[in-house]
């Protein structure tokens, strides 16, 4: 177990190494730099801010000490934000991101599961007819459109929620919370539904039942198990997604989280900062996937025992 | 630059501050919660260079002078100044007992060592030009381009503690337009000798000369405000926070608005401008900024070297219906391009002016035809602009109209922001959907722009128009030097080189009862003048 486990991390750290090198490379082809303007400044200001943040050097020389922050765990500068370091960025907005995503993936994982077993469990019942409804409106209606539908109909029209921001607390939380779990509820849902069904016509389920083994006993320790195996491979990516951030549902609900500054970096040409969010979420990323890997291996020996 | 004990302890705070806004009470009525768009790029009154921020810091520092609703200088530190006979040297008298936030004394030299920190190199700081070239104070480009460290070859000087005097070149009635908090906050240089520019964003160790002091920094979220008590008019500021959201996606600003969570919004959506204009008047506050949009013609390129030809692209454009059918954005239209900034400047007489749409079009389709193109013969174009959904508007109605009027083939080339403004120097583009934000609410920092001399990337050689600029720029007082601003911009307009467009406004949705908010061109719009009713 421990080999697979050092394989796994052994080719993450890899993955990772030529993701960030691509980002890296590949952001320096895009046209515009971090200080590009529409007025055009002195050359000799233009100049020292360049020097300032060693823009005049040499890509590969901008790369090995990019590379050389990170072994230091320090990510260097943000040029847009001038008041903060990348650590303090990503330090800032990543508990909002991880107390949202947190909350979205549990939801979403015990509310989709429940909606797929008992959907599997009692097909063409009223209950797999709203689940069904649930996973295909949930996947069907993208978060711009509900996002902006919940806050007219739960903040404007009922008053019961903030619009967006943080300052409420909880209060803040439960309109970007609910939003970030429907798909996923859709998609845990129909893979649970659709695994389940499958799980109860394997071999091993039907010799189980004609050994006389109780219904409830088959369920949990036979069907359970190799039912939840497609689950958890799609909950360990999701996972790793929903909590570095969504940039839709933060902007959307004014959340000062991760997920924005995503986006607003490349845009600005804040290369220290794309490269930090680039490191952080393809890191986390590849963890859950070996988290994903162990978890599955330790349900099902076929798959720790491949070589 | 941090280190990772300082990041756990960032994100540490991060969380338990997560956790304790689960107790935090709503709020409150003596709150005025303001938008201002996107996040703010710098708390650090030196170096900041974008209007998000300055909303912020124009409640938490105050210059020279400041700015009243309407948007007309008033004193603010100093509470009477005057000029030399020449225009050249402008002498400050601060107001008596001035403190800093902390109840230290302000002195003159807090203002000499703002501009110092400026322009140092060090600094990293974009705005040293508002010194060096927007107004020519002495010894100003040889600091910010790092010839000398010597502060004493700078003209702004403090001879006493209640006297700041400013020197300059050449002489420049503008000056009072830039001695606001914006480009000349002073330095309180203990804090700041101490722990470096880090005590911008920190409420505990910040020390601002404001009507209002920094209790709250969360990036990307939030800036919260309390009265200054030691602010020297403290007595007339009326709402005790102030707290500036970011508002980065203007759908929701507009939600959190109709909520009430916002007081005072940074923009509002295009698309529900004409609705909210029709249903509730009274809360849309639309009023000219100085952001100027004009389409810039290649001088490089065969085709546009043709003047005439630049001239029937310029009369084919009907402004009116571009920017009040098309685009709906609530922009002023215009012909010309340095009037509409300040009332007191009268502009150029220009043929266009007195012309009906449709003479235009006729004179352009003639010029068209002159020029060597016709159904035949069409002149192909490109107009390159930014994604922005307002530009891609503006430039398919232009290209609509240069089509419809002249036969015109033209493509409308959109693309991100940042590639938008590489392009322009790299000369591969026909038309360009250019702006320019002035540095101040009047002709000359539009007129400056254009001079050759200034070097800004239009490849436009004018010896006559450098005269009238340098004729003009000896003037002390504003009467004469706009009277010498006309005539430059007459040259500058007969010779084509853009299409002005329009102005593009300020556009604000305010709460009926806030009271004190006024059409402030330069964006200037303190808390302190307003009050919840």
């Amino acid at each position: 177990m421990l080999r697979f486990i050092g394989k796994r991390l052994w080719h993450g750290g890899l993955t990772l190494a030529a993701l960030v090198t691509l980002t890296f490379f590949v952001m320096r082809l895009a046209p515009g730099g971090p200080f590009s303007r529409n007025r055009k400044i002195s050359p000799e200001v233009q100049a020292n801010i360049e020097a300032a943040f060693h823009l005049d050097e040499p890509v590969w020389q901008q790369f090995g000490r990019f590379v050389w922050g990170v072994l230091r765990w320090d990510l260097g500068p943000s040029t847009k934000h001038r008041d903060y370091s990348v650590n303090d960025l990503i330090a800032s907005g990543l508990p909002y991101s991880l107390t949202i995503g947190f909350w979205a993936i549990v939801i979403a994982a015990l509310v989709g599961v429940a909606l797929g077993l008992a959907g599997a469990l009692k097909r063409n019942s009223a209950t797999d007819y709203l689940a069904g409804t649930v996973g295909v409106v949930g996947i069907a209606i993208p978060i711009f459109v509900i996002g902006p539908l919940f806050q007219a109909y739960f903040s404007l029209r009922l008053g019961w929620l903030p619009v967006g921001g943080i300052t409420e607390g909880w209060r803040s939380l439960i309109l970007p919370v609910i939003v970030l779990a429907l798909p996923n509820i859709a998609y845990i849902s129909r893979i649970t539904r659709t695994s389940m069904i499958e799980t109860l016509r394997e071999n091993h389920v039907r010799t189980a039942r004609a050994k006389g083994v109780g219904w409830r006993r088959v369920l949990t320790s036979h069907v359970l198990k190799g039912a939840l195996l497609p689950v958890i491979a799609y909950l360990g990516p999701a996972t790793a997604a929903i909590i570095t951030g969504s940039i839709l549902i933060e902007t959307i609900f004014a959340v000062p989280g991760i997920g924005r500054h995503f986006v607003d970096a490349a845009l600005n040409r804040d290369y220290p900062l794309v490269m930090g969010i680039t490191l952080l979420y393809g890191g986390i990323l590849i963890l859950f996937n070996i988290g994903t890997d162990v978890v599955r291996a330790v349900l099902d020996p076929r798959i720790r025992n491949e070589r | 630059m941090i280190g990772q004990g300082k990041a756990v302890r960032h994100w540490l705070a991060g969380a338990a501050m997560v956790l304790a806004l689960a107790t935090t009470p709503a709020l409150a009525d003596d709150t005025l919660d303001r938008g201002v768009g996107s996040e703010w790029s710098s708390l650090d009154p030196q170096v900041n260079f974008d209007g998000s921020a300055g909303f912020i810091l124009a409640d938490a520092y105050e210059g020279l002078v400041t700015f009243d609703p309407a948007g007309n200088i008033v004193p603010g530190q100093a509470e009477s100044w005057e000029a030399s006979a020449d225009g050249k040297t402008y002498t400050f008298h601060l107001r008596e007992g001035l403190k800093w936030s902390n109840g230290d004394p302000l002195v003159a030299q807090d203002f000499v060592n703002g501009v110092l920190r400026t322009l140092n190199p060090d600094t990293i700081s974009e705005k040293g030009y508002y010194f060096y070239s927007t107004i020519k104070i002495k010894g100003a480009e040889a600091l910010a381009n790092g010839e000398t460290k010597d502060p004493s070859v700078l003209g702004v000087t403090a001879p006493d503690d209640r006297t700041v005097v400013i020197e300059m070149e050449t002489p420049a009635p503008h000056i009072l337009d830039l001695m606001g908090y914006f480009q000349m906050a002073p330095l309180h240089s203990p804090s700041f000798n101490e722990g470096g520019a880090a005590v911008f964003i920190d409420p505990a160790k910040v020390v601002s000369n404001g009507a209002y002091i920094i209790k709250e920094v969360v990036p990307q979220s939030h800036v919260l405000l309390e009265r200054n008590p030691n602010y020297w008019d403290a007595a007339n500021v009326k709402i005790p926070f102030v707290k500036h959201h970011v508002t980065e996606d203007v759908g929701t600003e507009l939600k959190r608005y109709q909520a009430g969570e916002i007081d005072i919004t940074y923009d509002i959506p295009l698309a529900e401008l004409e609705r909210l204009t029709a249903e509730t008047p009274d809360e849309v506050w639309v009023f000219p900024s100085t952001y100027l949009i004009y389409y810039s013609f290649n001088l490089s390129n065969p085709d546009l070297q043709n003047i005439d030809l630049r001239r029937a692209l310029s009369l084919a454009l009907d402004r009116d219906v571009l920017e009040n059918k098309i685009v709906k954005g609530g922009a002023i239209p215009k012909l010309n391009y340095a009037g509409g900034f300040d009332p007191n400047y009268k502009g150029p007489d220009i043929a266009e002016a007195s012309m009906s749409q449709a003479e235009r079009e006729a004179l352009a389709q003639e010029l068209y035809a002159k020029a060597g193109y016709g159904p035949d013969n069409p002149l192909k174009l490109t107009i390159s602009t930014t994604v922005a959904e307002i530009n891609i508007r503006r430039a398919q109605g232009a290209a609509l109209m240069w089509k419809k009027v002249l036969g015109a083939e033209v493509e409308v080339n959109s693309m991100e922001r940042k590639a938008w403004l590489d392009l322009f120097y790299t000369d591969d583009w026909t038309i360009f959907a250019d702006n320019l934000i002035g540095d101040f609410a009047g002709p000359e920092t539009f007129l400056a722009y254009m001079r050759p001399s200034a070097d800004a990337g239009y490849g436009w050689e004018s010896p006559a128009y450098e005269a009238a600029m340098d004729e003009a720029s000896t003037f002390p007082d504003k009467e004469g030097r706009y009277a010498g601003l006309a005539k430059a911009e007459k040259i500058l307009l007969d010779d084509y080189i853009f299409a002005p467009m329009s102005i593009e406004p300020n556009r604000h949705l305010v709460k009926p009862n806030v009271k004190g908010f006024g059409p402030s061109a330069a964006g200037y719009h303190n808390s302190q003048w307003m009050t919840l009713e």
